[in-house]
């Protein structure tokens, strides 16, 4: 598995004709398997960073490689097809699809993927609901849900595919303290079971504790490496 | 089940009232169209239903002869072998009538009309004549009977002439018609039959016998005024017009160029040409009904007018529905783009749930349209007002909704929807992937 690499990385952004700078020149590698932190002030380009790793955006300069590939060279639908098939996201707010139950929303990126049989595809997602600790609540709707069910049902939507990174910004924002705890232990299981890179950004010093490294962000530029 | 019907399904059902007003909305439209299809439909099928009883087969051997330059005789002289022609070399023929032409007055006591006449041999109109109904007076009796005109001085009106005329049953009337030497031939004749009018039809038709009017014409008894083909199925019109126009002219006969218009308007034209002598001229129902044809394409237009109309109010209901659906979910697209959706496949989830709520309204439209169009036929509504029936050519409400109608209104209104929602559905797969990670 190929790690992340950013070399000399801007990111700009334009705002009002002014050029806000967001990262200023970002050096990182990260390997594959790794459980990783991203910490800093508000501000100081953690989501940037993540938005890149992640495809959805791209840089002002440098070079991003993700999954061996150069995300700069990419058109827009490369980008999506890689992001289908490299990268689970985590998002803060859980983003589940309201109208589907939980296994229909564990299933739906192995659908866009369309590479499973329908018995393989049904396997995959009830082992995955089951891995979150969610197979009671397997026909519920999200807003049938707790914030950390929830959660996990995310989890479980991120991991479905075997993607090679997970990529999550603040995953235990919307959290009580407890739930998200447990859903980093959960996090950091799937890690140490099925080598999955993790990634995430949070404000949380309890939880950048646990991280095996943290990159510290400040103004857009990397302060500390750990 | 297809995720993405799934997830247009669910999103319809989740926002039932926009949803439910959506549907009406596209059901009344579907309804609608699908009703006046049914009825301009309806207005055609008895336009040719009466017309081909009253002035026209559905393919005619007519003509004009012309004594001198400037005459001009709605006749088939020596009509015999063209008779024989039609008999024996046009298989999809069903009946085969001839038919004299007259054009000229008729005069009673207190009033006179010009209106074109027809003398007709009643032993071969039994099903083309016999079709017409008869006229009931105040008191439900029937006025005449039409196979009188088997006898010799005679005449059939219709009510709208009766009326003018002031005549009935039993009463004589003169008729009087310029002939080729501009002259005018009169024969007083019996009124034995009023016809129940038909509309605006019933204004240009009356009836005597054929040799009634051969007589006052002073005519032969080899010339007529056209035969008159009926088929057994009228989609064969077009291909038995063409071989009857390619036989008679290679059989020698002078053929009169192709002229939509019944024969009683082309008097003028023809009396202007040089020519003299017998020229054929092939016309179909459409030619001889075709002064009626504004009355369709008014009917059509109308529809179109009024469905169009409705049809872009609810495509910007429709279209708005999904803006609100797109504003509302532009977390959850954003969320299904990073996790890797295409454009194309967050479009086709969008335009999925117009088509879901397209097809099955302008369905349950069509269904219910099937329904009333039975209904009223079966009741038999009749229209109250006559400037209606003269209109619509006929005196009770006739829907005539099939497959053409369902699917006329089916394929327009699913386009036209699909296509409104296109706009919405793009501006939702514009949506960036970065929204779902950046809002918090
Ligand atoms: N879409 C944008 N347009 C303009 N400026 C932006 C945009 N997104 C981020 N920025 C700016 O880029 C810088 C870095 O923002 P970013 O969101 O990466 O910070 P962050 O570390 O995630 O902050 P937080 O902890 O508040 O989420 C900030 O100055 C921010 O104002
Ligand atoms: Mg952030």
């Amino acid at each position: 598995m190929q790690p992340i690499i950013l070399e000399n990385v801007i990111k700009n952004y334009l705002l009002d004709k002014i050029q806000v700078p967001a990262l200023k020149g970002i050096d990182l590698k990260i390997d594959a398997g790794e459980f990783t932190v991203i910490a800093g002030p508000s501000g100081s380009g953690k989501t940037t960073i993540l938005n890149l790793i992640g495809c959805v955006d791209t840089a002002s300069a440098g070079k991003v490689v993700v999954g061996g590939k150069e995300t700069g060279t990419l058109s827009e639908k490369q980008l999506t097809d890689l992001r289908l098939h490299t990268i689970g996201f985590i998002f803060q707010s859980f983003n589940l699809i309201p109208v589907l139950n939980v296994i229909d929303n564990v299933e739906f990126p192995l659908l866009l993927q369309n590479t499973l049989s329908p018995k393989e595809r049904r396997e995959r997602v009830l082992k995955f609901v089951d891995r979150v600790g969610l197979t009671q609540y397997a026909h519920h709707r999200p807003s049938e849900l707790s914030g950390g069910q929830r959660q996990r049902v995310a989890i479980a939507r991120a991991l479905v595919t075997r993607p090679q990174i997970v990529l999550a910004d603040e995953p235990t924002a919307n959290l009580d303290s407890v739930t998200g705890q447990n859903i980093i232990d959960l996090m950091k299981e799937i890690n140490q079971t099925e080598k999955t890179t993790f990634l995430f950004s949070t404000h949380d010093h309890s939880i950048m504790n646990q991280a095996r490294r943290v990159i510290r962000l400040h103004d857009g530029k990397i302060q500390a490496n750990a | 089940m297809n995720v993405y019907f799934i997830i247009a399904y669910r999103n319809i059902l989740q926002r039932r009232m926009r949803s439910l007003v959506l549907a009406v909305a596209i059901v009344v439209v579907s309804l609608v169209f699908s009703l006046l299809l049914a009825l301009v439909q309806g207005v055609k099928n008895t336009m040719i239903g009466n017309g081909t009883a009253l002035m026209t087969g559905h393919l005619n051997i007519a003509g004009f002869f012309k004594l001198s330059q400037s005459s001009a005789n709605p006749m088939v002289t020596k009509y015999e072998p063209l008779l024989e022609y039609a008999k024996t070399q046009i298989p999809e023929a069903d009946i085969i009538v001839d038919r004299i032409k007259a054009y000229g007055k008729v005069i009673s006591e207190t009033d006179s009309v010009i209106i074109p006449m027809w003398g007709v041999n009643m032993d071969q109109e039994s099903n083309v004549l016999g079709r017409l109904e008869i006229d009931k007076d105040a008191n439900g009796k029937v006025l005449g009977d039409l196979f009188q005109l088997k006898d010799r001085g005679t005449m059939a009106l219709f009510a709208v002439h009766a009326k003018k005329l002031k005549v009935s049953i039993g009463d004589m009337v003169t008729v009087s018609i310029p002939t080729q030497r501009n002259i005018n031939n009169t024969k007083d004749l019996k009124i034995v039959a009023i016809l129940k009018d038909v509309g605006m039809m019933s204004q240009f038709n009356a009836y005597m016998h054929s040799a009634d009017a051969r007589e006052i014409y002073q005519s032969k008894a080899d010339s007529t005024g056209q035969v008159m083909i009926y088929l057994k199925d009228i989609s064969t019109l077009k291909t038995v017009e063409a071989r009857l126009r390619n036989d008679l002219s290679s059989k020698g006969y002078r053929l009169m160029d192709k002229d939509s218009a019944p024969f009683w308007m082309k008097f003028d034209r023809v009396a202007g040409e040089s020519w003299t002598g017998q020229k054929i001229d092939i016309t179909t129902w459409e030619d001889e009904t075709s002064f009626l044809k504004w009355i369709i394409s008014l009917l059509s237009a109308l529809t179109f007018i009024l469905t169009i109309v409705l049809s872009i109010i609810i495509a910007m209901g429709l279209i708005n529905a999904l803006w609100m659906s797109v504003k509302e979910r532009t977390t959850e697209i954003g969320t299904l783009r990073a996790i890797g959706m295409q454009k194309s496949k967050v479009l086709w989830m969008f335009m999925l749930e117009s088509l879901i709520l397209s097809v099955s309204s302008t369905a349950v439209g069509l269904i219910l349209a099937a329904i009333i169009c039975q209904t009223l036929n079966a009741i038999a509504l009749p229209i109250q007002n006559e400037a209606f029936k003269l209109f619509l050519m006929t005196n009770t409400l006739h829907f005539a909704f099939g497959l053409p109608q369902a699917l006329i209104t089916f394929m327009s209104l699913v386009t036209f929807f699909t296509l409104g929602s296109l706009i919405p559905a793009r501006q939702a797969a514009k949506l960036s992937p970065i929204i779902a990670i950046n809002q918090s």
